[in-house]
Parts: structure tokens; C-alpha cells; sequence
């Protein structure tokens, strides 16, 4: 129940908020958002399969944002962002799908 | 199971690879602290994660639907701003529309209401005049040639003006205020402009009254006899509609003359 509240607050919270991002962290956003769905689907799968475990939830998730953040700010700085991110952004989009499959797996059966 | 990986991992391919181990080790790893072995889902914790989450992406979402408005605004403008030329190139057109109007206006009442300017200008040979008037056809007789000298011509003119004509024109060259007639190099030459005969000459006015008092002007005598000689030949008849052109431009131009400020 706490996660679907949390989920909900979050949300809503934005939509109420309506925070604006300071145009330099503007980049990252997006990027840290593959990388925090990475993490969610990831958790989703490890539910299913009786591995959850919070704490490493919470540590996977906050650093997945904070290295697939710093890839693109390191690529920004050598000149070679929008590569480093696409390499980023195709890792982590590998490990959904492959997580996506699993659950998949789980709940159909095929 | 503390370690996942086997050798055979290494060998692997580094995408397939990833996709084996899409799920992070930690999850494997059996823990024995006490709260290593906690695997409960409906914790503050992750709920708080899982509220970061959301928010970043409403963040995102609205960040990405605000910046819509933005270039959409812009287009708006750039429209309105394109319809607003529009209508202000309307109006102006419409404007020059009347002021052209107003212009042909004016025009129309200047040529229209000023009578005496008209006279004026006939007076003056700068515009055509038509009406009443006599025509004289004259030609060199078959006896001599070069026989009409400008001096003719001058005093014929002379005589015609005498007798009452308002307008006169030469072959179509119409004698105003600073028109001459002389001969240059055997060549007749009315207004600068080259004539030669036969000499029709047209002078506006009463056409009885024309034909009358040239016939009996030195002139009209003179040539008469000239006429009877065979030297020349020399008709004269009226008419009622009769028409002279105005003179050329440049026949009147006047650089130096000035009128008199207040005289009548």
C-alpha cells in the first residue's frame, strides 16, 4: 500500500508543484529517468521472484540515476554526450526488456 | 549463490551478457545481517523511492508539455502578427485607393472649374483648340519652284491674326507666343520643325468673318494675285469644325520672363 501511495504523492505532487528544472540539469533528466525505470522494473521482477529486497532497491535506483547522470555529464565534457548517452540509454534499455521478459515469464508462462 | 557469474558469463557476448544479469546481484545475495533479510515491498522506503520516481517523470511530462505551449505560443504570435500586417496593408491600400481618388479629384476639378485657365491656355497654344474657322491649301505654282519664302508665310500668319483668328497652325504646327517661321538652308521651318508645301494652314475663328476681312487685307490681295499668275495656288474655304494641336514643350518654356506680382 506505502509504494502505491508513494507513487500517488509523487505525482501528484509534481502536478501540484509543477517544479521547473534549472536548465542545466535539463539534460539528465531523461536519461535518469531510463535509468530509474531500469531499477523499478528491475525491483518488479525481483517481487515476483521472491528476491525483493528494499534496501537494494533503494541503493540500485539511486545509483543507477546517479551514474547513467554523470555518463552524460562526462560524455558533455569529452564532446561525445549524445554516444555516451545512447550507449547508456541502450544498456539500460536491454536490461528492461530482459527484466520486462522475466515478469512476463513469471506471470504467462511463456 | 553469492556469486551468479561463472566462467562460462566471460565468454559470453557483452549484450547478451547484460541481458542475463538484467537483474542487479544484490537481489542474490542472501544477506544475515537483521535487516539484510528483509524482502518487504510495503516499506516507507520504498515507497519514497517509488514517489522520487513519479516525480521525476510528471517533472518531465510537464517540463515536455510546457515547452509545447511555448513554440505554439510563438506560432500564434507569428500569425497574428502575419494577420495584423495583413489588415494594416488592407487599410493602407484602402487609403491610397481614396487618396488616388481624391488626387484624380482634384485633378478633375482643376482641369474642370477654372474656365480662364482654359482660355489661357488657348490663348497661349499649350493646349488644342477646336471650333469655327477658315483653311487655306496653298502650293507652289508648276511655273517656279521655291517661290513660297518664309516671309510669305510670316506675313500670311500676320494677316490672319489681322483678321481676327484665335488659333493658327501651320502643317499641323501650331503658332503660339514664341513660335517662328523662317527658312534655314532652303528648308521651311515652323516651331524648329522642318515643313514643306503644300502649306495647309488653319486658323481658328469666325469663319465668315475670317474669309472676309483676310481677302481684304494687303496679304489676302497679294496672294489672290499670285494665285491668278499661276505663281502659286490658293484656296480658301470655311468650316465649323476645324482643330489645331498645342504647341511643343519646348515652345513653352520660359526660363527668364517672370510676371509682374499684382498686375491685372
Amino acid at each position: 500500500m506505502i509504494p502505491v501511495i508513494g507513487l500517488a504523492v509523487g505525482v501528484i505532487a509534481g502536478l501540484i508543484f509543477q517544479p521547473t528544472l534549472p536548465t542545466g540539469l535539463q539534460p539528465y533528466l531523461p536519461i535518469a529517468i531510463v535509468a530509474a525505470l531500469d531499477a523499478v522494473i528491475g525491483a518488479l521482477r525481483a517481487l515476483g521472484e521472491r528476491r525483493f529486497n528494499d534496501r537494494v532497491f533503494v541503493v540500485s535506483f539511486i545509483s543507477n540515476v546517479i551514474i547513467a547522470a554523470f555518463m552524460v555529464y562526462v560524455g558533455d565534457q569529452l564532446g561525445v554526450g549524445s554516444q555516451l548517452s545512447t550507449g547508456v540509454v541502450v544498456v539500460l534499455g536491454i536490461r528492461i526488456f530482459a527484466n520486462a521478459a522475466a515478469i512476463r515469464r513469471r506471470i504467462f508462462h511463456a | 549463490m553469492s556469486d551468479p557469474r561463472t566462467p562460462e558469463d566471460e565468454a559470453k557476448g557483452l549484450l547478451e551478457q547484460i541481458a542475463d544479469t538484467a537483474l542487479d546481484d544484490d537481489y542474490y545475495v542472501v544477506r544475515t545481517e537483521p535487516y539484510g533479510q528483509s524482502r518487504e515491498f510495503n516499506t516507507v522506503l520504498t515507497g519514497a523511492v517509488l514517489g522520487l520516481f513519479a516525480l521525476l517523470v510528471a517533472i518531465a511530462a510537464i517540463q515536455t508539455q510546457s515547452d509545447r505551449p511555448t513554440s505554439e505560443r510563438e506560432r500564434e504570435t507569428l500569425i497574428n502578427n502575419v494577420d495584423a500586417r495583413k489588415t494594416s496593408l488592407a487599410k493602407r491600400e484602402i487609403t491610397a485607393e481614396r487618396l488616388r481618388e481624391r488626387v484624380a479629384e482634384l485633378k478633375a476639378s482643376v482641369d474642370v472649374i477654372d474656365p480662364a485657365f482654359e482660355k489661357l491656355r488657348v490663348l497661349t497654344a499649350d493646349s488644342g483648340a477646336k471650333g469655327p474657322g477658315i483653311r487655306l491649301d496653298i502650293n507652289e505654282g508648276r511655273i517656279l519652284p521655291n517661290v513660297i519664302a518664309d516671309r510669305d508665310l510670316q506675313r500670311l500668319v500676320n494677316g490672319l491674326w489681322y483678321a481676327g483668328a484665335e488659333a493658327v497652325a501651320v502643317n499641323g504646327k501650331r503658332i503660339g507666343s514664341l513660335s517662328s517661321i523662317r527658312m534655314a538652308a532652303g528648308i521651311m521651318k515652323v516651331n524648329y520643325d522642318p515643313v514643306g508645301p503644300p502649306y495647309e494652314i488653319i486658323a481658328l475663328g469666325d469663319a465668315e468673318s475670317l474669309e472676309e476681312r483676310f481677302s481684304q487685307t494687303v496679304v489676302g490681295r497679294e496672294w489672290e494675285a499670285r494665285s491668278k499668275r499661276d505663281e502659286v495656288s490658293f484656296d480658301m474655304a470655311g468650316s465649323d469644325e476645324l482643330m489645331v494641336e498645342a504647341a511643343p514643350k519646348e515652345r513653352l518654356t520660359i526660363l527668364h520672363a517672370k510676371a509682374i506680382e499684382g498686375d491685372e
